[in-house]
């Protein structure tokens, strides 16, 4: 079985945005509660700050802190490797949202970040918090999968609808494989600058392998024990360090 | 000692006071319905709370009366399980007063989370046993169901027998693994510095205590018209000797956590620590619940003055706005700094409560005052074994 995982090569990314925006296609996402974003920040060092940016999707720990405080197994991490929410679970204490150090987890019923709500305007029934006139990926609310019902937590499932029905022992979900194309990860397939690769950690042969060792890949917030699927390229200083800098405004 | 009778000296005090509960906790209800009906038409988006910051005033409010009720469970526990028989005219009391906030706490989480009724069947379904909060809700359920139990025994005349002690010393011991694993939901955080720590718990049991203890100074001498000579001697002797004492003690030593907590804060080189401990000492409300709201007390009790039903009643209740705010603080604290985009963000996540999220506390506080005044009216709560 797959142990699926991302790199993110930062020397590559440009900050488009186009990530974000395949990946509210494909999963019916809305402003302010997108499952992966670029956050975008500036290192102030007077007189030239420098505006930088940094692509977040979850990042599927090894050891998910947000699977380990669910009172109800809700979060759970399936054989290959994704943390993924059983919304017929979820009792929505939010809990997981505060145990995730990347803050990547969103709540159903927030107020919306802009108006109108687009909910009112395609208003959801029976168990659909919302009803987009288009729908991307097929319902699967055991996997977290489409449009969530109200009062429960959601999150990047690293497009699991794509992703697991990819053929068995496959390295690699890239472009590059026409006949892959299909299971590639919205976030991965629309990545203009090719800066991210999705694949298999436990394959010694896979490219994200291969990245992560000769040009040692990094993963966020060591020190928490999540173990981070995601790995970043690009050098010590384009990864945002633990320590908050002092220069509050 | 199985059989009670206990002579209130008032029983006008009571029935006035509860009949002024009855009126008060039923407005308080029709307030608490007409803010609540926002949270039925639009649900949670009519809360201020956010993916930033997640909980907010209803988790604070229940935080806060669920460490009040295992407080009044250790007070009733000095008669109840260490034998200190001076309490007994208070006990009664202490366990219906444990009963009742601890269904104003669970109604006030009961209508923050976003499925509740599904919690009966899938947190027994899947044992989450590595989720402090699982441990939480199983210790909880059992201390209220002890609780509920023990007033029962209680109420029918058995203070002491084999069986009830049991019931007490039980009840006492599910109300500390519950407020521990309460400590631990916050304290187990690592990547949210300001809660984290191991002394949570402690801070939270000694807070706990302090809160139960603010209630009884508060409630007990309202219900006996603030005036100690409408009390049974027993429970007389309890109010203006022992308890003060212990309230100073307690108090005393929440002050110096309280310091401490702030100190270390403000000087720490954990930013998240640092800057949302600045952010608190800035606030005028962190000023009104050290000086007015925990000092002045502490310096009244010091004095002979503590023997006063009146300055009694103030102590208690400046206590327990000061305990009220920290709780708030304290769960608000931990989410000011969004995680992960801390590390850059310079702003705090804005926060303050909204309409609804205040009618939900206004909601729960109202029916248990609805409750307390049902039992001052129909559960005889002055009684007391003969001694």
């Amino acid at each position: 079985m797959a142990k699926w995982g991302m790199v993110i090569d930062l020397a590559k990314c440009t900050g488009c945005q186009a990530c974000s925006t395949a990946c509210q296609m494909e999963n019916n996402r809305l402003p302010g509660e997108n499952y992966q974003d670029v956050l975008y920040y500036a290192e102030r060092k007077q007189p030239a700050p420098t505006l930088k940016w940094f692509p977040r999707p979850c990042m599927h720990c090894e050891e998910p802190s947000c699977m380990h405080v669910c009172p109800t197994k809700a979060t759970f991490k399936t054989e290959d490797g994704v943390v993924l929410i059983d919304w017929n679970k979820c009792i929505g204490c939010k809990y997981c949202m505060i145990a995730c150090p990347y803050g990547v987890r969103f709540y159903t019923d927030e107020k919306p970040l802009i108006e109108p709500n687009i909910k009112d305007v395609f208003k959801g029934s029976g168990d659909l918090s919302w009803n987009p006139p288009y729908k991307g990926p097929q319902q699967d609310n055991a996997h977290g999968v489409g449009i969530q019902p109200h009062g429960v937590v959601s999150k990047c499932t690293f497009c699991y609808h794509k992703v697991s029905k990819a053929p068995k022992g496959t390295a690699d979900l890239s472009n590059d494989n026409a006949a892959l194309r299909e299971y590639v990860p919205a976030c991965v397939r629309t990545c203009a600058p090719t800066a991210r690769y999705f694949g298999d950690l436990d394959n010694p042969n896979s490219q994200v392998n291969r990245l992560i060792s000769e040009r040692r890949g990094v993963r966020l917030l060591e020190h928490t024990g999540n173990k981070p699927q995601v790995y970043y390229l690009g050098g010590a200083g384009a990864v945002p360090g633990f320590n908050r800098p002092d220069n509050k405004s | 000692m199985s059989n009670t009778s206990q002579a209130v000296a008032c029983p006008e005090c009571i029935s006035r006071i509860s009949t002024l509960r009855l009126a008060v906790g039923g407005f308080g209800l029709l307030v608490g319905i007409v803010a609540v009906l926002g949270l039925l038409t639009g649900g949670h988006e009519t809360f201020n709370t956010s993916s930033q910051l997640t909980w907010g005033l209803p988790v604070s409010t229940y935080v806060f009366f669920v460490l009040t009720s295992t407080g009044l469970t250790f007070v009733a526990s000095l008669a109840m399980v260490f034998g200190m028989k001076d309490f007994y005219p208070i006990a009664k009391r202490c366990v219906w007063g444990a009963v009742v906030t601890l269904v104003i706490g669970f109604i006030s989480l009961g209508l923050e989370i976003g499925n509740p009724l599904r919690m009966l069947w899938v947190i027994p379904t899947n044992m989450a046993v590595s989720s402090p909060m699982w441990w939480m809700g199983l210790f909880y359920t059992t201390y209220l169901a002890l609780l509920v139990w023990k007033f029962l025994t209680i109420n029918k005349g058995d203070w002491d027998s084999p069986q009830s002690t049991a019931i007490g010393i039980a009840s006492f011991v599910a109300v500390v693994f519950a407020h521990a694993t309460l400590g631990s939901v916050f304290g187990m955080m690592a990547m949210r510095p300001f809660w984290y720590g191991p002394m949570v718990p402690v801070y939270f049991l000694i807070t706990a205590f302090l809160s139960g203890l603010a209630f009884i100074m508060l409630f007990i001498n309202l219900d006996y018209g603030v005036n100690q000579e409408n009390m049974s001697p027993g429970a007389a002797r309890a109010m203006s000797r022992q308890l003060p004492l212990i309230f100073a003690i307690v108090l005393g030593l929440v002050i110096v956590f309280t310091l401490a907590k702030t100190i270390t804060g403000l000087w720490s080189n954990v930013p998240e620590n640092r800057i949302v401990t600045q952010h608190i000492v800035a606030s005028p409300l962190f000023w009104f619940e050290l000086l007015p709201g925990m000092l002045l007390p502490f310096v009244l009790m010091l004095t002979k003055m503590r023997h006063d039903a009146k300055v009694q009643v103030v102590s208690g209740g400046l206590v327990i706005v000061a305990l009220f705010i920290g709780r708030y603080e304290y769960v608000v604290g931990g989410q000011l700094i969004p995680v992960f985009k801390g590390a850059w963000f310079d702003d705090l996540t804005p926060y303050s409560p909204s309409m609804t999220e205040i009618g939900v506390v206004v909601l729960a506080i109202s029916v248990g005052i609805l409750l307390y005044a049902f039992g001052d009216k129909k559960l005889n709560l002055s009684d007391a074994p003969n001694q």
